[in-house]
């Protein structure tokens, strides 16, 4: 039918708008990467030029991308999983507790990650020096649980709420406990938040500078670490930003796409709420 | 009850060993006249900081900045990130590719965004700011040296920079609600609209509510975007309180306003939240 | 350890002997010394006249520490900075790194961040006083003084007589390089690229728009007047993106550098306190009061905040050293002033024929207070009082800022940004540039002090300051009287809170 047809019509074009307003910038980031600085700043902007691999060569020179992606990696994994572990059963207690100290525990939570980051990494600094874990992994990712458990922890539990407790009602009856109810029943339901989670925990991960910054040296140094460092305010390298920029967004790109399909509708959950 | 509370046990020990040495420092701190500059080190002071703080003009500037900044942010990111989930939740064909394309800015650090702004911008060199503008007639304008433009343009950089969070927030959200809810609203004979209202809206208003309150928090406590941009400027126009207290913490190695500054900021988020959470919380 | 200086002077002792005795006829002359702490340096000098040639030769032989040192340096500007010995990429050993560290036995590692990141790790380190960081990086527009008093900084006269090195001759460095980096008369760091001011500007549309060219003893009426008929002849050719200046005039301490110097022009004086006074003590002594809201100091700041709203680019209120040379870079300036080197950096990335042959440098104009506008930096390593090994970082120190890395600088950057007369007048500049262009970047540096404001321990916050006001005027946001008055109340509040008044 024509309204329909139409529809489809504005919602296309919606999209592809949106995609477009999206992609531009990130395009003209990854095609700078191939220019000179003064072939980026030519205007008219020259969409033909003489591309250069220059500044991938200087960036694969020395193995310190491998070293800042492995961090990088190692660093947003452990805190995906870390945070995941120990969020979805403080959610999903937070979800079934309807008492004040429920409340007051998940306002604390959440009020966890409310501190700006410049009022806390001086003593961040002073804790990690002294555990000696300055310049390791371990001192970035234990910081970044700071920010990814209440972070997770709410979106979870606001997920639970919505699930109706005859849910786990017909698996207590069964004789699970409350533990093995939430394994079974509940998470499984939960999965398109738990997709949305993990994706934004490992970007926001992925991205954060400051403290991977002010906790690390040269070994532990992350993929936002390096960028600046080689870009730097002392020449503002931005091929060379660009260029890692454009390299380090693969992984990201990779995961996302491979968490997505769980972005989908429930798969029990119209059987059960009715 | 027992059951639940052990389970909450883990993440909150965890949490609280983390954040209680800071959490005292941040507060202790502000209580004292510190610069790290000055040998004789750390002397009580009372609520001078504060005191001092609203009393200063900068303070009082980069506060309105903050709350024009972040009011803005927050808003359109949530506006647009709905309409993005709602828009991606149809069957579209090619939807996986371009539901990725969507979620890539918030891949980028926000050094990055931050820098490739400035360069579009530039009413020097950038593609958008020195071309595109001159293109259309506007070329008179400066879109990183006029103060107001400043503003709505690091805003807007922040706002694509950071729809993706509630983007992907709500797709999750809306993949919750049972299709069998829009079946029978439809065989009712609803129209778009009202099943939106009815059926759609309510029932996100929980991650519509948790996404309003993670980008505020975020929204409060950007930086590197702004600093990037314009560093706070022409003169103070994009000059925000955490641009603030990072260069009186940093620069003028006064720990003591720094540490103000950040409970002062701490305390406003905590306000705003506050009544989001209530409306949520059963 | 005796026996081992005892050896080493009996050796060359006995060398010494046979020398003198076998030598032939006035040919040979062989002098030992022993100087420095004893057991730690020995230099011989060894003088050798052959009948047309008369050489000079020293080696400074040191005995190394006994264990080996690690030096932890943090810096910015990877890849720029020391290249040479770190890699293009900042964190390569090169061989040459590796030579000197084992001709010091030292280890030498190096932390790269961004120039405002660096400074946040370096305040960490001070705040729990760990010592991780044995050199830091300081610039000497703020970072020098807030260090300096605070006293995080090792004064560094003493270890040129202690430790004597042959890296770094302080007779051979420009003294006002130096000086950047005395307070009240003690070193706190040493150079390694740095600049002084200077004009870089456009030839060719000098003389396309009939503006007369930069001369020696210029005045700043006289650049108004080229800049009014190149912008009236862009005008009149109809373009509308070039412009006849670019400066920086963003907010924060940067600009500020060069705002500074116009006050120092106009005023003839660093007219920021009553009496021009510069030192902490003569504004105690003297009481000397801020006088932003003065003629004096107006002079400077209008004319500043005027230019760069007439002639310079529409986004120059928010402006860095980066956007005024990629300005210039693009060929969309006439002229870049007065932080030149800039002007040099935009010429080494640009791609623009008419920038790669038309760029030109001269000294900067007479203000009506008869001087030049001013604009003075160095880029300053200096030793963290925390630090455990300062004999050691002291010898890096002076290779970092010696004379290799300056002619190491020189030669891959091409900048005459260098501290040392000897690199300054080498082959490969000279070539470059000329001789006449080379003795007027000479001349910057000797004409012009490098203290043109006050060296205060508040410093950082009234570049800031100073700055930010600048750039509102730009922008248009506030007038330059009302940004000048409530400047001058800012300032007086703060200085009568930090007790010098009383």
């Amino acid at each position: 039918m024509p309204e329909s047809k139409l529809k489809l019509l504005v919602i296309y074009t919606l999209a592809i708008v949106a995609c477009f307003i999206v992609v531009f910038p990130i395009a003209w980031l990854v095609v700078s990467s191939f220019k000179t600085m003064f072939q980026i700043f030519q205007i008219p902007p020259q969409l033909i030029f003489q591309p250069t691999l220059d500044n991938y060569q200087r960036l694969f020179f020395g193995g310190q991308l491998m070293n800042a992606f492995t961090n990088s990696l190692i660093v947003s994994a452990i805190t995906v999983t870390v945070s995941l572990v120990l969020a979805v059963p403080a959610a999903y207690s937070l979800s079934r507790l309807n008492n004040a100290v429920g409340r007051n525990v998940g306002f604390w939570i959440i009020s966890v990650r409310m501190a700006p980051a410049f009022a806390v990494i001086v003593p961040y600094f002073i804790i990690m020096y002294y555990l000696k874990l300055i310049d390791t992994i371990w001192a970035v990712a234990i910081t970044y649980l700071v920010f990814a458990i209440p972070f997770t922890t709410w979106l979870l539990k606001i997920t639970f709420e919505e699930l109706p407790k005859e849910l786990e009602e017909s698996a207590l009856i069964d004789g699970a406990t409350k533990t093995a109810a939430l394994f079974r029943v509940i998470l499984p339901n939960a999965v398109p938040m738990i997709a949305s989670a993990s994706i934004l925990t490992f970007v926001l991960a992925w991205n954060e500078f400051l403290m991977a910054f002010i906790l690390t040296s040269r070994d532990a140094r992350t993929v936002p670490v390096l960028i600046t460092a080689l870009s730097g305010t002392h020449k503002l390298d931005w091929p060379i930003m660009a260029a890692i920029t454009t390299v380090s967004m693969i992984p990201a790109f990779l995961f996302i796409t491979f968490v997505q399909r769980y972005l989908i509708k429930g798969l029990t959950m119209g059987a059960v709420k009715t | 009850m027992r059951e639940e509370y052990k389970l909450l046990l883990p993440a909150v020990c965890v949490l609280a060993f983390l954040v209680a040495a800071p959490t005292f420092y941040l507060f202790y701190t502000s209580f004292l006249r510190w610069f790290l500059r000055d040998p004789t080190g750390p002397t009580f002071a009372g609520v001078e900081n504060y005191v001092k703080l609203l009393q200063s003009s900068d303070f009082a500037i980069s506060l309105t900045v903050t709350l024009i900044f972040s009011a803005a942010s927050v808003t359109f990111s949530l506006l647009l990130g709905l309409g993005l989930a709602l828009l991606f939740s149809e069957d579209l064909r090619g939807k996986r590719i371009m539901r990725t394309i969507i979620v890539l800015p918030i891949v980028l650090p926000p050094v990055v965004v931050g820098f490739t702004w400035k360069f579009l911008l530039s009413s020097e060199v950038g593609v958008i700011g020195a071309y595109f503008m001159r293109l259309i007639g506007l070329g008179n304008l400066s879109l990183l040296g006029d103060p107001t433009l400043a503003l709505v343009s690091v805003i807007i950089a922040d706002i694509w920079g950071k729809t993706p969070l509630p983007f992907l927030i709500f797709l999750a959200g809306l993949a919750g609600i049972p299709s069998i809810y829009y079946e029978s609203a439809k065989i009712d004979g609803a129209g778009s609209w009202q099943i939106f209202r009815s059926i759609t809206l309510p029932n996100m208003k929980k991650p519509i509510v948790v996404a309003a309150i993670l980008r505020t928090i975020d929204a409060f406590n950007s930086f590197d975007v702004i600093f990037v941009m314009t560093k706070g400027g022409p003169g103070m126009a994009t000059h925000t309180l955490p641009m603030l207290g990072w260069k009186v913490g940093f620069y003028y190695f006064d720990v003591g306003t720094a540490s103000a500054i950040g409970v002062i900021l701490l305390l406003i988020v905590m306000f705003l939240s506050m009544p989001l959470i209530r409306s949520i919380s059963r | 350890m005796l026996g081992t200086v005892g050896g080493l002077v009996g050796g060359l002792a006995i060398g010494a002997a046979v020398g003198w005795l076998a030598k032939p006829e006035a040919a040979v002359r062989t002098v030992t010394q022993i100087v420095g702490e004893p057991g730690r340096t020995i230099t011989t000098t060894v003088t050798q006249a052959a009948p047309t040639v008369e050489r000079t030769v020293t080696q400074y032989v040191t005995a190394p520490p006994r264990e080996k040192a690690k030096i932890n340096v943090i810096a910015f500007a990877q890849g720029f900075a020391w290249p040479e010995l770190f890699g293009p990429d900042g964190t390569t050993e090169t061989d040459l790194l590796k030579r000197f560290e084992a001709s010091e036995n030292v280890d030498v590692t190096i932390e790269w961040g961004d120039e405002w990141a660096v400074r946040e790790k370096v305040a960490a380190d001070v705040t729990a006083q760990v010592g991780k960081y044995d050199i830091v990086l300081v610039g000497s527009d703020g970072a020098v003084q807030a260090y300096g008093y605070a006293g995080y900084l090792e004064p560094l006269d003493e270890y040129f007589k202690k430790y004597p090195q042959d890296y770094f001759d302080p007779n051979d460095v420009y003294p006002s390089f130096l000086d950047a980096n005395r307070i009240e008369g003690t070193l706190y760091a040493l150079p390694y690229y740095s600049f002084g001011p200077g004009v870089i500007y456009r030839r060719d549309l000098f003389e396309k728009y009939g503006a007369e060219l930069p001369k020696d003893n210029w005045t700043t009426n006289d650049l108004e007047i080229a800049m009014e008929k190149i912008l009236e002849g862009l005008r009149r050719d109809g373009i509308t993106d070039v412009y006849p200046l670019t400066m920086r005039a963003g907010p924060g301490e940067e600009p500020t550098l060069d705002l500074a110097g116009f006050i120092y022009a106009y005023a003839g004086y660093p007219a920021w306190f009553e009496g021009g006074a510069i030192w902490p003590g003569e504004i105690r002594n003297k009481k000397a009061k801020p006088i932003f809201d003065s003629s004096d100091f107006e002079a400077g700041f209008r004319a500043f905040t005027d230019w760069a709203k007439k002639f310079g680019p529409p986004g120059i209120s928010t402006h860095t050293w980066v956007d005024m040379m990629n300005t210039y870079a693009v060929g969309k300036a006439a002229i870049l002033m007065p932080s030149a080197i800039n002007g040099y950096a935009a010429l080494g990335i640009t791609q623009d024929e008419n920038v790669k042959k038309y760029t030109r440098f001269m000294l900067t104009p007479f203000g009506p207070g008869k001087k030049r506008i001013n604009s003075y930096w160095t880029f300053s390593l200096g030793i963290n009082k925390f630090s455990k090994n300062k004999e050691a970082a002291w010898r890096v120190l002076t290779y970092l800022t010696g004379r290799k890395s300056m002619e190491a600088f020189a030669e891959r950057t091409g900048w005459p940004n260098v501290t040392m007369r000897s690199v300054l007048y080498s082959y490969p500049l000279i070539k470059k540039y000329g001789i006449e262009e080379i003795e007027h970047n000479e001349r910057s540096v000797l004409e012009n002090p490098a203290i043109y404001f006050p060296y205060i321990p508040e410093l950082d916050l009234f570049m800031d300051k100073i700055g930010t006001t600048a750039s509102e005027v730009v922008a248009g946001a506030k007038t330059v009287e009302v940004a000048l008055s409530e400047l001058q109340k800012w300032a007086t509040d703060l200085m009568t809170s930090r007790g010098y008044y009383t």
